[in-house]
């Protein structure tokens, strides 16, 4: 049931550019195939499986996992629907969405960096404390790297309710959600009630894969989980990584299995939430016609303190990256100088802007091409990368580069990097882009534009907003990459998250802080480029505010 | 006797004039090519000395060397391996690397190293050959590697807390109890939690002698009851109740200048100096090592079999085993790593960077252990992950 369409959109395609729509899409998903047939070969060999279960970090790693994404997964929607439950569509909301792009850019590594910073036992939050305590050594708390997960599922579910609430940001764009909320309000219906019953069984269905993705992500995620993340046995993904990357094959062999684990995992969390979805449509939905009133919401504001955390967060990092010497109990360092900055690394930078600049540019160029004149209705499987573990992808990846003779160029490292840009981008996209008013494209095309002409003067011009969103986007994704810019790269091009990973295991807080903040500006300026381009060009255009 | 005597003399001489031909055609072979130097990025002070050393190479020699920042060694060797694999057997993307013990060990076994080449080096007439810089945790190095500079393992304390360390394993337990929670080491297989584990082994195990030999199942449980009987007692008393352990000696450190920890280790004895003067330490935090001794070793850099500028990395090499360069490593002030040069071979004016001390620094005389053989590492680090590596 898709309400949300007006009518089925007439279509006037040629043969050819259907085929170079698929051909591009090709050229980024099919070189894996040989990678992905080795993952396949050990698959099938029981005694890699009988030598995971018989490992005995393998259970507590799953239940650590388990926990965290869980978690992750429902707090992360819960802070997301009912803070846009409270606001949308007041004044309040705009101010919202306007933190949204700052909160959303902060790369995780960095956000996970500041999270430690702020909550480990000798962080800022204890010394806050300690005056009042009275200790004279760190507070014997649990709450980084505690065994089972907890504290890497809060910071995941802070992380993700802002992806969450961009997504749901961007469903409430159509005009007539605002209407339908007035209607009911009028009629006497409090906002939860509203959200419950008309409103989120028509954005739901829609923020079903992005929310997939979530839970792919916090499955997978390596980089946070190695920050915060339980040490005694880490992670499963984490566990899965260490395996991958030890000299054993038999190992190898085991850590290609155990991604396929996280796999198997990801499938029955989509069939549990499938089932939750239909549950919720058969039994939430309330149309009695009694007038209920509204909760109170913890959540929401439980999620203006994670805004104002986050933002504490990165004041934090940039005030270590000027520390000089700051050791518990001090609540302010000793003193602040900018000598670390001056000697600091800026090639990694540089490496980032072009990477992230010319593989976001080419997964756009793709991701319209597809949109337009590729297959509509099978994007499913372009999605893959987002809900498929990075490890076995970015080894398959750099099987073929291999042989090819690609890796540690440019040319294979952008090629990488585009199998988790492209699907983000659509992903994104997508939406927004099937929402166009197929009118204005059969109006202009009647008055004797080609397809291709309409895309490029009315059709892109008009959804620009998104395009640049979803670049955007894309972007930050390059920017974030690690496994595959270290497999693709054969190590020789390093970024800020290659770099800021490879010094935080220096433990010298000041470099690390110095990298975050270098790779957390990175997407700043992408996003307030992305807004800024957008405001400028609605200026004087209503249909594009 | 007297008649074959100028004979000798000349071979002797005719063998050095080849063996300097040689050498100027590696150095002409080298000259405009780029070596992917693949070390561990994880210190400010190294990446800034290897920084140092790439722009002399190149204006010296013409040599371009770049830094591939690695986090773990062993990727490297993993990556080496999976292009030989792959049939790239002269194009590899490692041109050198920073290796010791099991990496060492494997590459080896795997006919993954160029070589000979190390001892023909210029430079390595000024090696001081009474340092273990011919056997790599009792694995002949055969020419295949060449020692970069020594390390042992030593412990940091601070002043103000600690007053009287603990010098042995048993005064360790003892100290860990009386300070419940804060004492700890890196999980293995952390390269430096790994190195406390074996210092414990060889300090609890009567037979020292079986370690020098590859494990095998009778040994590994002759050996290592006794750790086990003793980590079994040390675990309660840890940080965390040994529940989790720091992610490495770096994190230790942190975690030692916060107050968290009592006890920090390293495996370089100047590195407490080095952090002082970084501000990461505090000006009273000093090193210390135990009575009988900790283990020492020497690190290496070697050339994979694949590698693509084979000559630009020997000409590298030279350089770094120069008595400049190793006398920039050593001083404290650039990365304060000791050298590997024989202090009586090298001139003059290298000697007094060499033999310099800062406060914080290793100041007692600590005898030095053998590494046990390589073999051992990866079956104690199996059995401690199996007994501990999941509560």
């Amino acid at each position: 049931m898709n309400t949300l369409s007006p009518c089925k959109p007439v279509r006037l395609v040629s043969k050819g550019s259907f085929w170079l729509a698929l051909g591009l899409i090709s050229m980024v998903f099919l070189p894996l195939m040989p990678g992905l047939y080795r993952i396949g070969v050990d698959f099938v060999q029981a005694s890699h499986w009988l030598a995971i279960w018989q490992d005995s970090q393998t259970k507590s790693a799953l239940i650590a996992t388990l926990t965290s994404t869980i978690m992750s997964g429902v707090l992360a929607l819960g802070l997301a629907l009912s803070i846009s439950t409270e606001q949308y569509p007041l004044k309040a909301w705009q101010a919202t969405v306007k933190r949204l792009p700052v909160l959303l850019a902060m790369p995780h590594a960095a956000f996970a960096i500041g999270f430690a910073f702020l909550f480990a036992p000798a962080g800022w939050l204890a010394r806050a404390i300690t005056p009042l305590a009275g200790w004279n050594t760190p507070p014997n708390w649990l709450t980084v790297q505690d065994p089972y997960g907890i504290s890497l599922g809060i910071a995941l579910a802070i992380k993700e309710s802002f992806f969450l609430l961009w997504v749901i940001m961007n469903l409430l764009g159509e005009r007539y959600i605002a209407q339908q909320i007035t209607v009911a309000r009028s009629m006497g219906y409090q906002r939860q009630q509203i959200w419950r019953s008309i409103i989120l069984p028509q954005i739901g269905p829609r923020m079903i894969w992005p929310f997939m993705a979530v839970l792919a992500y916090s499955l997978s995620v390596v980089d946070m989980a190695l920050i915060l993340g339980p040490g005694t046995p880490p992670t499963f993904a984490v566990l899965t990584w260490q395996w991958l990357s030890d000299t054993d094959p038999q190992l190898q062999a085991q850590g290609n299995i155990a991604s396929v684990i996280l796999l198997i995992t990801l499938l029955a969390l989509g069939i549990l939430l499938r089932v939750s979805w239909w549950l919720y449509q058969r039994f939430a939905l309330n149309f009695t016609g009694i007038r209920q009133p509204n909760r109170i919401s913890v959540m929401s504001r439980l999620y203006r303190l994670s805004v104002w955390m986050s933002f504490g967060l990165m004041g934090l990092i940039f005030i270590w990256s000027l520390a000089q010497s700051w050791f518990f109990p001090s609540l302010w360092p000793d003193a602040l100088s900018i000598e670390a900055w001056m000697s600091a690394d800026f090639i990694p930078f540089k490496t980032s802007l072009w990477l992230g600049l010319s593989s976001s540019f080419l997964a756009l160029v793709m991701v319209l091409i597809w949109l337009e004149w590729g297959p509509r209705h099978s994007n499913a499987w372009l999605y893959a990368p987002l809900i498929f573990p990075v490890i076995p992808l970015a080894a398959a990846q750099y099987f073929t580069l291999l042989h090819l003779h690609l890796d540690g160029t440019a040319i294979g490292l952008i090629w990488s990097h585009l199998l988790w840009v492209l699907p983000y981008i659509l992903l994104s996209l997508a939406g927004a882009y099937r929402q166009f008013d197929p009118r204005l494209m059969l109006t202009a095309q009647a008055l004797g534009y080609s397809r291709w002409k309409t895309c490029l003067y009315i059709k892109w011009p008009l959804l620009m907003r998104p395009i640049l969103a979803a670049t955007a986007l894309g972007f930050t994704v390059s920017i974030a990459q690690y496994l595959p810019t270290l497999f693709a790269g054969a190590g020789r091009y390093s970024t800020v998250t290659t770099e800021a990973i490879a010094l935080s295991s220096s433990g010298n807080r000041r470099t690390m802080a110095i990298q975050s903040v270098l790779l957390m500006v990175l997407p700043f300026l992408a996003f307030g480029l992305a807004a800024m381009v957008s405001n400028w060009r609605a200026k004087h255009r209503r249909g594009l505010r | 006797m007297i008649k074959i005597l100028p004979v000798l003399f000349a071979l002797s001489l005719s063998s050095a004039a080849m063996a300097n031909t040689h050498w100027n055609k590696v150095e002409a072979e080298a000259r405009g090519q780029t070596v992917y130097f693949n070390a561990w990025g994880g210190g400010e002070n190294i990446n800034a000395y290897i920084d140092w050393a790439a722009k002399q190479a190149k204006q010296k020699y013409g040599v371009t060397v770049k830094h591939v920042k690695v986090t773990d060694a062993a990727d490297v060797v993993k990556r080496i391996k999976t292009e030989v694999e792959a049939g790239r057997i002269a194009d590899g993307s490692v041109d050198f690397l920073w290796v010791n013990g099991e990496n060492f060990k494997a590459l080896k076994q795997g006919k993954l190293l160029y070589g000979p080449w190390a001892e023909s080096l210029p430079n390595w007439s000024y090696v001081d050959l009474k340092k273990p810089v011919q056997v790599d945790f009792s694995e002949p190095t055969d020419g295949l590697e060449m020692p970069w500079g020594t390390a042992q393992l030593t412990f940091i304390a601070n002043q103000v807390t600690v007053k009287n360390p603990p010098r042995s394993a048993q005064a360790l337990l003892a100290f860990a109890k009386a300070n419940v929670g804060q004492v700890s080491y890196p999980k293995p297989p952390d390269f430096h939690g790994t190195t406390f584990i074996k210092q414990l082994l060889l300090e609890l195990n009567p037979d020292t002698k079986i370690l020098q030999q590859p494990v095998n199942s009778e040994s590994m449980t002759k050996a290592t009851a006794s750790l086990w009987a003793y980590l079994d007692q040390l675990h309660p008393a840890l940080w965390r109740k040994g529940n989790s352990f720091p992610k490495s000696a770096a994190d230790m450190n942190r975690m030692l200048a916060d107050g968290e920890l009592k006890l920090s280790l390293t495996f370089n004895p100047n590195e407490a100096a080095n952090l002082i003067a970084t501000q990461q330490l505090p000006k009273t935090a000093y090193s210390f090592g135990f009575s009988k001794g900790t283990i020492g070793n020497v690190h290496f850099l070697a050339i994979p079999s694949n590698a693509k500028s084979k000559a630009g990395a020997q000409v590298f090499a030279n350089f770094l085993l120069s008595p400049e360069a190793q006398a920039k490593k050593a001083d404290l002030k650039i990365w304060g790593d000791p050298s590997v040069l024989a202090i009586d071979k090298i001139p003059a004016q290298y000697r007094q960077s060499m033999q310099m001390t800062a406060p914080g620094a290793l100041a007692e005389k600590v005898p030095t252990l053998a590494e046990p053989h390589s073999s051992w590492v990866a079956a104690i680090e199996a059995e401690w992950l199996k007994r501990y590596g999941a509560k």
